[in-house]
């Protein structure tokens, strides 16, 4: 770990400013390249099959039209993927299956859902690709299905697999059934607890699967050589992710396969799996040309994965005084077709947030004739969130007590317990309460039909491993290298932390994004461990950088490396006795490499720990139309613990997106099947996600408490603003309407039974 | 003097797993490699399930599994299933 640098003592000079994206440019006069924007000489179009059923045994494939077809090249079944064994694999939170994995690619025995894949073809054109598609043939066994979660998990449900047993049971269930494990977080005693409380709070909750809604849709292109070895060019948040799972379901070496990374039209955790790119790969192994996979709008909302919906009943314990004295968490969430729903995040983060003696989170992760389950933006805690931040807001009013109030009473603190174990170290959620309370728009008045909602949630935040590397160029100026896609102004955040740490202007920084055979392995964007990990390693290598430019300087005045010093971008004597040298910069140390020892360049790879959490508290002001429903978001007010904001602008934007995103989770995002589980809504026409005349200038309220693990203080900023702004809305929502609303989303139709219902809280 | 052991905790699903239900342990180390290599010692082939699929909480402090973290006499290990995100 880097010495921390102390802020208080070190004047930051480029980081908190706001320097246009490095890659701003190109992205808004559309010369950044995507997924879709790469092409080879003699490349091939694949297109994919995908099944129109939610399930149905598959009996058999005929590909012999279609491989007839002219200009067909190459036709791919998962028969031409080799089978992978049936293991759970990594961490328990996120084990990966590659047996799950390889059916998800491409459907084996049965399809699970509609859109599932069947076959792929690689002809010479879009065009003919398609007409090859309607030439396969599958015979299907159209079997019952089964989409909703509770309905998933009765004991007569169809069953996705038929050996299924319920991990995380003990014994183990004697029959299968679509339950793929069962998780249980416990601290305290939950029996006192609740006997002890003055006032209970129960109640059910209900959310809706929704998608990511990135909106440049998956897109590669791949290149095989006869030799066994391949390139891919895709859009992805981990182009090393990319190739270790490529490599695997493939059967290759990972050194033989190199994946550049494309830019990325947003990801939001829905880009650290892949779909595409094993298909591609084989057929061009088959063809000897490159292949390029595109996916529509409608395959995205069909075949990749959204986050789960969830049923979940939540019940809290209070005593008149306002302490929170025992809390009950039971959440059911849809993994979709294959196990590996966001459930353990769900039960880790639901109560996290508080200071509760007593508290039991149970999960269970259930399969279901939908896409399979993908992360979304802190997986799992807004919607565990959601149901808790309500039963928050119905107890706060339970007793007469303010509901920010409520909350800060019991926030958590350094010391308090989490139910997995381990005391917090870090307690900043407080600061985010009180930057609320202290902001005009909590005490502004209200009109008719209008509610006010607050809610809070935590995010984990992660490290991990990371490499970066710098190269000092000849006219002074520095490519900074990661393994990180920038999704969220992450080159800028590089740039100005090399800066920094160099003493250089921002300007002189040039950050890029190197390919897996370029920079040392660096895991996903996402967790929101970028701008922490990979920005360490990025300071690290500046370092050794100053250590090289200090060795250089020293050789040029015959002086010891120790009598120089590295300061505002330039080599300096260490004291005024060791004689007179004029400060060599940067730029002067460049221009004299060659002799002094050659290129001037380091790397660092780092597996970067001492993560801080993140804390968000948001308040929301809605109208409601009584006649249609419809909500209207007047005010939004988000303030989040972000450690120090590098660049802030990029921080807000990332508030900002978050609780748009959940805006939407909120009021309309829903998947609408059909009695056969087809899906009724994939476009973004009929699955609507918020645009910008939906919303408010959203406010963000940037709360700086420094990460103390990083050198210039830094947390993940990028997901725990999604966490509460589910709840914020429904607060709002009910205040505003006298009536609790208990799923999701709250589309005016729903708004209208609760206000003809007379259900209250 | 002998220096006071750390207090090693294991999730229930892991210690369920892998060490037929026990939680906690009291081990004295230097570094995460020392409390990898006592409990590896005690359960046969654990050491490479803690190091492959967990993050560890050090006082709270959370932590990728790295054999140089150092342990402080006294603290509180937790071995937690790894943080990953969107």
């Amino acid at each position: 770990m880097p010495d921390t640098i102390k802020l208080e003592e070190k004047k930051l000079k480029v980081i908190g400013t706001r320097p246009v994206r490095p890659d701003g440019v190109p992205k808004v006069t559309g010369l950044a390249r995507y997924g879709a924007d790469y092409s080879l000489p003699g490349m091939l179009w694949g297109k994919i099959l995908r099944s129109p059923h939610a399930h149905a045994r598959i009996r058999s494939i005929d590909t012999s039209q279609a491989q007839a077809l002219p200009g067909v090249k190459a036709v791919m079944t998962s028969a031409d993927l080799p089978e992978q064994k049936f293991e759970y694999v990594g961490p328990e939170r996120v084990a990966v299956n590659f047996w799950h994995m390889t059916r998800n690619i491409m459907a084996r025995e049965k399809v699970l859902y509609e859109g599932h894949a069947v076959a792929a073809v690689a002809a010479i054109s879009s065009t003919v690709a398609d007409e090859a598609l309607r030439l396969i043939k599958v015979d299907y066994e159209v079997l019952p299905h089964v989409i909703d979660v509770d309905e998933a998990m009765r004991p007569d449900a169809p069953l996705l697999f038929a050996d299924m047993i319920t991990r995380g049971v003990e014994p183990a269930p004697g029959k299968p059934s679509n339950i793929s494990k069962r998780i249980e977080l416990k601290i305290g005693d939950l029996e006192a607890g609740f006997a002890a409380a003055d006032e209970i709070v129960e109640m059910d909750f209900k959310t809706a699967p929704v998608h990511q809604g990135y909106i440049e849709p998956q897109g590669c292109l791949a290149r095989f050589d006869t030799d066994g070895q391949g390139e891919i060019w895709a859009s992805s948040q981990g182009h090393f992710v990319v190739r270790a799972f490529t490599a695997q379901l493939l059967e290759m070496n990972i050194g033989n396969l190199l994946v550049h990374p494309a830019e990325i039209g947003g990801g939001f955790g829905g880009k650290t799996v892949i779909y595409i790119e094993p298909v591609a790969a084989v057929l061009s192994r088959k063809t000897g040309h490159p292949v390029k996979i595109v996916m529509s709008r409608e395959d995205v909302f069909m075949a990749t994965g959204p986050t789960s919906g969830a049923a979940m009943t939540v019940k809290i314990g209070v005593k008149k005084d306002g302490k929170i004295v025992a809390a009950d968490g039971l959440f059911k969430f849809q993994a979709g077709a294959f196990p590996g729903s966001p459930v353990m995040n769900a039960c880790m983060c639901s109560f996290a947030p508080y200071d509760i003696p007593n508290v039991r989170s149970v999960g269970y992760d259930v399969v279901c004739n939908r896409p399979k389950s993908a992360a979304y933006r802190a997986p799992g805690s807004p919607i565990s969130a959601f149901a808790v931040e309500s039963v928050i807001d119905v107890a706060a009013a339970r007793i007469g007590m303010d509901p920010l109030q409520f909350r800060l009473k019991n926030s958590a603190k350094v010391g308090t317990p989490t139910v997995w174990g381990p005391k917090h170290a870090h307690d900043s959620y407080a600061a985010t309460i009180q930057a609320l309370l202290k902001h005009p728009g909590y005490t502004a008045p209200l009109g008719k039909n209008q509610g006010r909602g607050v809610a809070s949630g935590f995010w984990f935040n992660n490290g991990g491993e990371s490499s970066a590397t710098a190269h000092v160029n000849e006219d002074g100026t520095v490519v900074v290298a990661t393994g990180s896609p920038d999704i969220g102004g992450s080159r800028a955040s590089m740039a100005l932390m090399a800066a920094e740490t160099l003493g250089i202007d921002y300007d002189k920084v040039r950050p890029i994004v190197a390919d897996t055979a370029s920079i040392g392995y660096t895991h996903v964007t996402g967790g929101s461990r970028v701008t922490f990990a990979s920005g360490i390693a990025v300071i690290e290598a500046c370092k050794k950088v100053i250590g090289e430019l200090r060795a250089r300087a020293a050789m040029t005045w015959d002086v010891d490396v120790d009598d120089v010093i590295w300061e505002e971008g330039h080599a300096r004597p260490a004291g005024k006795n060791m004689g007179r040298f004029e400060p060599l910069s940067l730029k002067a140390i460049a221009a004299k490499k060659a002799v002094t020892g050659g290129p001037i360049s380091a790397s660092a790879s780092v597996n970067a720990g001492g993560v801080a959490p993140g804390f968000a508290s948001e308040l929301c002001d809605v109208e409601v139309d009584p006649e249609t429903g419809g909500v209207k978001i007047l005010r939004f007010v988000a303030a989040q613990d972000v450690g120090r904001a590098i660049h802030p602008s990029y921080v807000e934007g990332q508030i900002q997106g978050g609780v748009a995103q959940g805006i939407g989770w909120a009021l309309n995002e829903e998947y609408i099947y059909d009695q056969a589980g087809r899906l009724l809504n994939a476009g973004f026409l009929d699955y609507r996600i918020p645009v910008a005349s939906d919303l408010p200038m959203i406010e963000a309220v940037l709360v700086e408490v420094p990460n103390p693990n990083h050198p210039f203080g830094v947390k993940g900023a990028g997901e725990v603003n999604i966490v509460p702004s589910m709840a914020a809305v429904a607060n709002a929502v009910s205040h505003a309407i006298g009536r609790r609303m208990t799923e999701l989303p709250m589309s005016p139709p729903k708004v209208l039974v609760a206000l003809d219902s007379g259900r209250g809280d | 003097m002998a220096q006071s052991p750390a207090r090693v905790v294991l999730t229930s699903g892991f210690s369920g797993c892998y060490t037929g239900g026990v939680k906690e342990f009291e081990i004295e180390a230097k570094t995460l490699r020392g409390v990898i290599k006592a409990l590896d010692e005690l359960y046969p082939g654990l050491g490479e399930h803690l190091e492959e699929e967990t993050t560890v909480a050090i006082d709270g402090e959370i932590h990728e599994v790295g054999y140089h973290q150092p342990v402080r006499p006294g603290c509180e290990i937790f071995f937690i299933p790894k943080i990953e995100g969107g």
